[in-house]
């Protein structure tokens, strides 16, 4: 192991991420500098183990109904697939977290009202997705207009260091499409080119990778998807 | 030909590899969205990750709950498994502990409360062979922590079981949270020498 290029910082900073005591941003950086610092991850996977044993007690049978709901509860058979080269991409993506999921409530509560009134004229859909990470406190919201074709992406928290962060849709077919570089501390409002807009609907999936400047050459991701969020209709 | 009255250390370690190493090829499996796969490993997990969430949560039904998210965010994770980076086991235990910790913020349960009696007492396991290697480490963190002041020992415990934070111990402790955190950091590295 060549953690003993870490200094004293590093391994108690490896210990204060596995025990949940740094603050949002610093858990974000810890994360990042994982993703690059093989000793520095081998250091916080050694503290995984180290205090692995308090999490030890009595084991105990769990009643038989939670496999039912578990069952219930993971995504539909055509939510997960073996195409190899959508898996590819989807390496390191993971499922929409619990804070995503409260963000995307809290768009939902900020569009507003419908007029009580007038008769209802017919609109386009609004969409919404919001992009989050199980293992940082990356997140971001975006909704999108199919009047206008006009994305806009809010980010809460977005770190992607001297990279930027480029944002992809990936439709039913699991093929990545650029929607271009994006500000990481304030909103952007992305148009949407014509021959995509059609691709943008209930259940597509909005990624972000980090890229270097001038976005990821040839149109290829280089870079881990650091927050993603499906789209949902309201 | 293996006499079950003493079983020899090499055997021990060989049979918990061989179990290391199925559970991870369960795991990457999962990992691909093979839901036969996701069964086995349910089964062959579900009554120790229960015993995560009983540590954390001492009402059987939030344990419940608890250890059913765990399990959906196993199978939505399972692909950034590493088996070269991590034991499937411990993998497995702490993306359980973290979702538990984090429906306990969630819940505003969580804190510096002491542990409640039942999470604190471990009873003995069924003796599996790999169970064997586990009480040895747990008797040496068992024993390092104890090697700590109390207070800083009783934190650690309350940040991993509980999800207490600094705010919270320099609030109790009426210190500013630059000290407690150079105090706690302190007794890490020292927990760490002890664990070398």
């Amino acid at each position: 192991m060549a953690t003993h290029m870490l200094s004293e910082d590093d391994i108690a900073l490896a210990a204060e991420l596995v025990l949940g005591l740094l603050d949002p941003a610093e858990t974000a950086s810890a994360r990042a500098r994982m993703a690059i610092d093989p000793a520095f991850s081998g250091e916080v996977a050694a503290w995984e183990q180290r205090l692995m044993p308090m999490l030890e007690g009595a084991e105990a049978a769990p009643p038989e109904k939670i496999w039912h709901q578990i069952q219930s509860g993971i995504t539909p058979a055509t939510g997960q697939d073996n195409q190899q080269g959508r898996l590819r991409f989807w390496q390191g993506l993971s499922a929409l977290s619990t804070v995503a999921a409260l963000l995307l409530g809290v768009v939902a509560l900020r569009q507003p009202d419908p007029p009580a009134a007038p008769a209802p004229v017919v609109q386009a859909p609004l969409m919404v997705a919001a992009l989050g990470s199980d293992t940082s406190n990356m997140s971001m919201t975006a909704s999108y207009d199919a009047q206008s074709g006009r994305l806009t992406l809010t980010p809460v928290s977005m770190d992607t260091g001297d990279l930027y962060p480029e944002l992809w849709l990936i439709p039913a077919d699991g093929k990545a499409r650029s929607l271009g570089i994006v500000t990481r501390d304030r909103p952007s409002r992305i148009p949407v080119s014509a021959n995509l807009r059609g691709l943008m609907g209930k259940g597509a999936t909005l990624a972000i990778t980090p890229e270097p400047e001038g976005g990821a050459p040839g149109g290829k991701a280089t870079g881990p998807v650091i927050a993603s969020g499906t789209i949902t209709t309201i | 030909m293996t006499n079950p009255g003493s079983t020899s250390l090499d055997f021990v370690q060989r049979r918990a590899a061989e179990e290391r190493a199925q559970l991870a090829d369960i795991l990457t499996s999962t990992g691909r969205g093979n839901r036969a796969a996701f069964e086995t490993l349910y089964q062959r997990t579900s009554t120790k990750l229960f015993g995560v969430c009983l540590r954390i949560f001492a009402d059987r039904t939030e344990a419940e709950d608890a250890l059913q998210d765990a399990y959906i965010t196993i199978w939505n994770k399972a692909a950034t498994f590493d088996p070269g980076r991590a034991s499937p086991i411990t993998w497995l235990a702490t993306v359980t502990r973290n979702r538990a910790i984090d429906r306990l913020r969630q819940k505003g349960k969580a804190g510096l409360a002491p542990l409640d009696e039942a999470n604190e007492v471990a009873d003995p396991a069924p003796l599996a062979e790999a169970r064997l290697l586990a009480d040895a480490e747990d008797r040496a963190l068992n024993g390092c922590i104890q090697t700590l002041e109390s207070r800083d020992a009783d934190f650690i415990r309350a940040a991993f079981l509980r999800g207490a934070t600094y705010a919270e111990l320099a609030t109790r402790d009426a210190v500013p949270l630059g000290t407690v955190k150079s105090r706690i950091r302190r007794a890490l590295i020292k927990l760490r020498e002890c664990l070398e």
